[in-house]
């Protein structure tokens, strides 16, 4: 509404007072909503509102002229305001309070509500006055933050619940495993040490948390190495692995620890901490060695009578005058090939052995890779007249590496082509320079391996179930191939599909 | 004059075996399953070759092999090392013996050994 009135012709009332069109005017254009109740009527009436009310409330003035105020509130009456209003009114005093009030079409608005008395010159409450703003928005921004504080408070709760869940969780798998574990800072200080620990070493709590872990017992981590390591734990991530430690240890004297460590990752709390795993693999190692002499007697005292019998084989070859029966020479030649086997069997239940305990030496000398590889191929062509192997390709390499191991290793792959493949006659031998590797490939067209089964026929004594039923054999022969390739710093891998045959890959590093 | 060949190993059956070959091949084969008795074997055989297992009780192959090439007289007596032991090759050749056969190993072979250590001390 706008205000022509100029201000030396405001209209004005008789007794010079501003006009009341002027005062309901300038009501009107304020931006609040204002009312005005009657005191001296029952139940204190609305007598006036402005439009910016109407406005406010979507309520026409015929609509609440004669009413009391109570209505804003529709049927949310519990609020604890009314009654402070309530209170205000009949002590005639001001009040000022934040109440929900419901417009015409009965949506919510937050009402920041004034309310004052006027007074007759006898002291007498003739009127209220309520000056109403709405504050919805800045009201549900203040809901929003609160409610947003609340959740967050609630979540920092739980989140504490669970970090002490956790933390005793974790503590109790710390203390039952029965593995010595150190809990050490990023500076290796011991934040904790388990029961297994404080036994194993025959130390006390106190002598081991807060500690460093290099000042521990006589100094027996302060190793250059293994510090180098753990001290890359933290900004890498890369474990220690299977560390070994042979040491002359207070209390328990000479042991062999192995040694694990990661970096912890749980958030929060427990970030930048390391877990330090110690066995004590003493024994385990002496059981390791024994059973590996074990088997190197036992392979060498039967590999005696062995001896003996393959002696007795080709000296009855020697003798068998030519005109023997043929059944007989078959009978002889059978035997020969039986006591063969029985040899390599021996060998290698020897050879496996000795690899698991590291105990296999490469003897590396430069061999024609190309030439060993035709031998082998021709050798197990002799002995197989049912296949024709093919080798393609070549290295032109004079390789340095075990010749007698590797040689193994193709003799090995070839002989597998030729026994699980029965029924199909070839096998195809590729040799290649590949990048820095050279590489071979033996195809057969056979059995295949199932996907499941191409993960363990590296495994030591794992035979497939289906193998087994058919085909004789330990299982060792591709854990042994596969560890020779190892330790020339290769590779030993299969491609095959079930029913329709296998490539068994190797590489060796050139340099 | 046939050649003189001495064995000795602690299992009779290979004693047996080599030398029903070596009896074949027209050597004069003595076989000595004691290893401690074998000083005095040699003394009594003057054997032109030696042919000794490794792993024996009380001495060894080995051992046996130091012994006789400390004795001026024997300082190039061929000596044939035969052995299941995997490390044999190693212990053979830094204990001064002349050849080296892996057990079990083909008659072929060994003959082969034989024969040619035999023409090389002929020599």
């Amino acid at each position: 509404m706008e205000n022509t009135f100029k201000a030396d012709q405001l209209p004005r009332d008789s007794d010079n007072s501003i006009s009341l069109t002027l005062i309901k005017a300038a009501l009107d254009s304020s931006v609040s909503g204002i009312i005005i109740t009657d005191n001296q009527l029952p139940d204190n009436p609305i007598i006036y509102c402005n439009s910016s009310f109407e406005k406010m409330t979507g309520y026409k003035r015929n609509d609440i002229i004669g009413h009391n105020c109570r209505f804003l509130q529709a049927d949310d009456r519990q609020q604890p305001e009314r009654d402070k209003i309530r209170e205000a009114v009949k002590k005639g005093q001001n009040i000022s309070v934040e109440i929900r009030n419901y417009r015409k079409d009965g949506e919510l608005f937050w009402n920041e509500l004034y309310v004052s008395p006027i007074k007759s010159p006898d002291g007498n409450i003739t009127h209220f006055v309520g000056v109403q703003h709405d504050v919805t928005r800045r009201k549900k921004a203040e809901e929003d933050l609160k409610h947003e504080k609340q959740l967050r408070e609630q979540k920092i709760t739980e989140r504490t619940n669970e970090l002490n869940a956790s933390r005793e969780y974790l503590e109790s798998i710390v203390q039952t495993v029965r593995e010595s574990l150190l809990v050490l800072d990023p500076g290796l200080k011991v934040i904790s040490a388990n029961q297994h620990f404080l036994n194993t070493f025959k130390v006390s709590l106190s002598e081991t948390e807060d500690k460093s872990l290099y000042d521990l017992g006589n100094g027996q981590w302060n190793i250059p190495k293994l510090k180098e390591l753990l001290e890359k734990i933290l900004p890498t991530n890369n474990p220690v692995l299977d560390f070994e430690v042979e040491h002359n240890f207070p209390h328990i004297g000479r042991k062999l620890m192995l040694l694990n460590a990661h970096r912890i990752e749980l958030e929060g709390e427990y970030k930048d901490r390391i877990l330090l795993a110690i066995e004590d693999i003493t024994e385990r190692r002496a059981i390791e060695q024994r059973k590996d002499d074990f088997l190197s007697v036992a392979s060498h005292e039967l590999k005696t009578p062995l001896t003996t019998i393959k002696g007795y084989i080709q000296i009855m070859e020697r003798l068998l005058p030519p005109e023997s029966s043929e059944k007989l020479k078959d009978i002889i030649k059978k035997t020969a090939r039986h006591a063969d086997k029985l040899n390599n069997l021996i060998q290698e239940l020897l050879e496996v052995s000795r690899i698991q305990t590291g105990n296999i030496t490469l003897v590396k000398e430069q061999f024609d890779l190309d030439e060993m590889v035709t031998e082998m191929v021709d050798s197990l062509q002799a002995a197989s007249s049912n296949h024709r192997i093919h080798l393609s390709g070549r290295t032109g390499i004079k390789y340095r590496g075990d010749e007698s191991q590797l040689s193994q290793v193709v003799s090995n792959l070839l002989s597998n082509a030729i026994k699980y493949s029965p029924d199909s006659t070839d096998i195809d031998v590729h040799l290649a320079v590949v990048g820095d590797y050279v590489k071979l490939s033996v195809k057969d067209y056979g059995l295949g391996i199932s996907p499941a089964d191409q993960k363990k026929i590296f495994e030591r004594f794992y035979r497939s179930s289906e193998t087994q039923k058919h085909f004789p054999g330990m299982g060792i022969g591709l854990y042994i191939c596969e560890q020779i390739i190892k330790n020339h710093g290769g590779s030993l891998w299969v491609d095959s599909e079930y029913g329709k045959g296998s490539t068994f890959n190797f590489t060796l590093p050139l340099n | 004059m046939k050649r003189k060949i001495l064995i000795c190993d602690d299992d009779e059956g290979i004693l047996e075996m080599l030398e029903m070959v070596l009896d074949a091949e027209d050597y004069d084969v003595t076989t000595e399953q004691n290893s401690l008795k074998m000083f005095d074997r040699m003394a009594q055989v003057q054997p032109d070759m030696l042919i000794l297992d490794l792993w024996m009780p009380v001495l060894s192959g080995d051992q046996i092999t130091a012994k006789v090439r400390s004795t001026p007289a024997y300082q190039h007596l061929p000596i044939l090392i035969i052995s299941a032991s995997r490390d044999g090759a190693e212990i053979a050749k830094n204990a001064g013996a002349s050849a080296y056969l892996a057990k079990p190993f083909d008659i072929g072979d060994f003959m082969d050994a034989v024969e040619k250590l035999d023409t090389q001390s002929a020599a």
